[in-house]
């Protein structure tokens, strides 16, 4: 019995052997790139458009006949927007055989998850995250298709500094890596003659802003920034109208949501924002909007962004004729790639070259671009 | 600058006053704290969305704008009633002389299911609160008072002196207290504590769907992680004013409003909740039960 049971074992173990090494052949033909953001929980609707994004563009090279030959299978990951599930999530993919990363989202998780795709020597491009610290750490194989908080900060601080000629400031921000980084670049690049009155953090999750505005109010700025997410930006700017606070309010790109206006209600005319240029005002983005809103509805503001960092990500490994993460990379620093936003070029971090921020203002409930193109 | 921190912490406080009340009565009759209470006040809040939604497809065109508080209060009045019923009935009853763990536990998983039945079935997205009132308000000097926080200050002024009423003058009430100074010896004189059990729960559930209502309107956002942080506040408030007792949690519950309001507004808000927990602290050192937690007579 018990010689049985070893035979068995032996042969059972030959099989699986057999299995995997076989299992190995036809995956070496196909190139695994992943779409890695958070897919559920609060942000899901974010992971939802960029991994759509990116299955477009996979989709697209794939019916052209993929790359280098080979098929294009795009992977889905889930970092549920918290640092942790995308340290993890980060090693399961480089453990699977990626190639590269569209992704995170979140500044908090792609700067962490970074670490693990550049020692993997993967490439890295994330659509969302604007927060300096993701390409200024020298990382060789680490993008972004979106802009910096600092170009972020800059752009906001000179509308503020040339357009509505402020003179005192109130800086409120959420504590978060993006949120304060924000609000600590704006302040960094206003004038120095513009006095900031009151620089404060605020929790996250909290509904309740009346006493820090009502401190703003007594303090009599002509501008209130504030650098975070819109749950609480719009409560902000609900409740510092609801105190007659009559000052500018102005915020970045997480505030940048329908979602804003639904919450601040009469309260979001007027605000200010940064964010990209709108799509529709991008020649080169038509033909995407038009196969993106066929097949998924209307685009995300991340859809475009991530589209293009796998635009690049594909062309690139055509251009070095091979899916070694390192090469890739080089690449990538050092050619300029026609994409749907137009022309993108990166520098030596891996930043694009042109800031791609102009500001917005809410009009009749709307959310309408005051310049055509960035300045 | 001050009286406008004042009304900001007043508002906040008379809210969590109001839900500190359910606890505190809860806990005066059956020493259980009824950790599914901040549960209620958020299925209040959701509950005022969707019989606003009932109120628009009755009513179309806004010709009568009090018909809509009417709807909406007497749906919450309804049912959340009903839930802190059913809560009691499948959670606590079973368990009442189980000893004091048993329940304690269950309420805890009764405010985990709660939370995330709503998350499920209404999403985890934040919901904007219909706009139920003006944004004029008044002004007096440099203080701003909108009609949100009226409607809060004066609704719960006037709950609380109602509740105030049932307990000290009509015959429930009187069976409320008798329940809660000696459980054994009511039922010896007749009185039947289940009965008293139901209309405890029952009031202290109203009370926080109408908090869930005007938090709701206050803030015009809800979100289903809303019962447990007014849930934890209320407590503390219960707490603060000495748990088991009804004009201590009033007490309770404006003190941490004020503290809050004028901690965040004076020193800085990034610090918000630990300067109600330092009074807290500060307070169980010298007063382990409470401001009032020492007249057990009036405890419910």
């Amino acid at each position: 019995m018990k010689l049985v049971r070893y035979l068995l074992g032996i042969i059972g173990a030959i099989t699986l052997v057999l299995l995997v090494s076989g299992g190995c052949r036809p995956k070496q033909e196909i190139i695994k790139i992943a779409a890695v953001a958070p897919m559920t929980g609060e942000s899901a609707k974010m992971g939802e458009d960029i991994s759509r994004a990116a299955q477009l563009a996979v989709d697209e090279w794939n019916s052209k006949g993929g790359v280098l030959g080979r098929k294009i299978e795009l992977l889905i990951g889930d970092d549920r927007a918290d640092p942790k599930d995308a340290v993890s999530v980060a090693s399961r993919m480089v453990s699977q055989g990626v190639v590269a990363i569209v992704g995170h989202y979140n500044s908090s998780c792609t700067i962490p998850a970074s670490n693990i795709y550049n020692e993997a020597g993967i490439v890295m491009i994330t659509p969302a995250s604007t927060n300096p610290m993701v390409t200024d750490r020298g990382y060789r194989t680490i993008f972004r298709t979106c802009g910096r908080d600092d170009q972020q900060g800059k752009v906001e601080a000179e509308f503020a500094t040339n357009e509505l000629k402020v003179k005192r400031v109130a800086i409120l921000h959420d504590k978060t890596t993006y949120g304060q980084g924000l609000a600590d670049e704006f302040r960094k690049n206003l004038w120095s003659e513009i006095e900031v009155v009151l620089y404060e953090g605020v929790a996250r999750g909290d509904k309740d802003f009346t006493a820090i505005l009502t401190r703003v109010k007594s303090l009599q700025p002509d501008l209130l920034m504030f650098g975070g997410l819109y749950p609480e930006g719009g409560l902000i700017a609900k409740q510092m109208r609801e105190l007659g606070l009559k000052c500018h309010f102005l915020s970045g790109d997480g505030v940048f949501d329908p979602e804003f206006i639904r919450i601040a209600g009469p309260a979001a005319e007027g605000a200010y924002l940064s964010y990209a240029p709108s799509p529709q005002d991008i020649p080169t983005a038509q033909n995407f909007l038009k196969t993106y809103s066929e097949r998924w509805g209307e685009p995300g503001p991340y859809s475009l962004f991530a589209y293009d960092a796998t635009q690049v990500i594909l062309k690139a490994i055509e251009l070095a004729g091979t899916t070694e993460g390192r090469k890739v990379a080089e690449i990538i620093h050092s050619h300029p790639f026609e994409v749907a936003a137009g022309t993108i070029a990166f520098d030596q971090k891996g930043d694009p070259v042109k800031a791609p921020y102009i500001m917005w203002q809410v009009k009749n409930g709307q959310l309408i671009p005051l310049s055509p193109s960035p300045s | 600058m001050f009286f406008q921190q004042l009304i900001n912490g007043l508002t906040l406080g008379c809210i969590y006053a109001l839900i500190a009340l359910g606890y505190t009565m809860v806990y005066g009759i059956l020493q259980l704290i009824n950790f599914a209470h901040g549960e209620i006040y958020m299925l209040g809040a959701y509950l005022g969305v969707i019989a606003w939604g009932w109120a628009t497809s009755l009513f179309s065109q806004n010709e009568v704008i009090g018909l809509e508080f009417l709807i909406i209060f007497s749906a919450v009045l309804l049912f959340t009633p009903l839930w802190g019923i059913a809560i009691e009935r499948f959670a606590y009853r079973p368990l009442r002389y189980a000893g004091r763990l048993s329940p304690l536990i269950s309420a805890l998983g009764m405010s985990i299911f709660l939370q995330n039945f709503v998350m499920l079935t209404q999403g985890a997205r934040e919901k904007v609160f219909p706009r139920l009132f003006g944004s004029s308000g008044i002004t007096l000097g440099a203080v701003h008072i909108s009609p949100v926080q009226l409607t809060i200050l004066c609704g719960s002024v006037i709950l609380m002196g109602l509740l105030h009423l049932l307990v000290t003058r009509t015959r429930i009430g009187t069976a409320m207290r008798a329940t809660a100074q000696d459980r054994q010896m009511a039922q010896l004189c007749g009185i039947n504590i289940n009965n008293v059990i139901t209309v405890t729960f029952a009031i202290g559930s109203g009370l926080a769907g109408i908090a869930g209502v005007m938090v709701g309107a206050y803030y015009g956002m809800i979100n289903f992680y809303i019962g447990y942080q007014a849930g934890l506040k209320a407590f503390t408030a219960a707490v603060l004013g000495g748990i088991g007792n009804i004009p201590g949690a009033m007490a309770g519950g404006i003190i941490i409003g004020v503290v809050e309001a004028f901690g965040a507004g004076y020193i800085s808000s990034e610090y918000k909740d630990v300067y109600v927990f330092i009074i807290l602290l500060i307070l169980l050192i010298f007063r382990p039960g409470g401001i009032l937690g020492e007249r057990v007579a009036e405890r419910v």
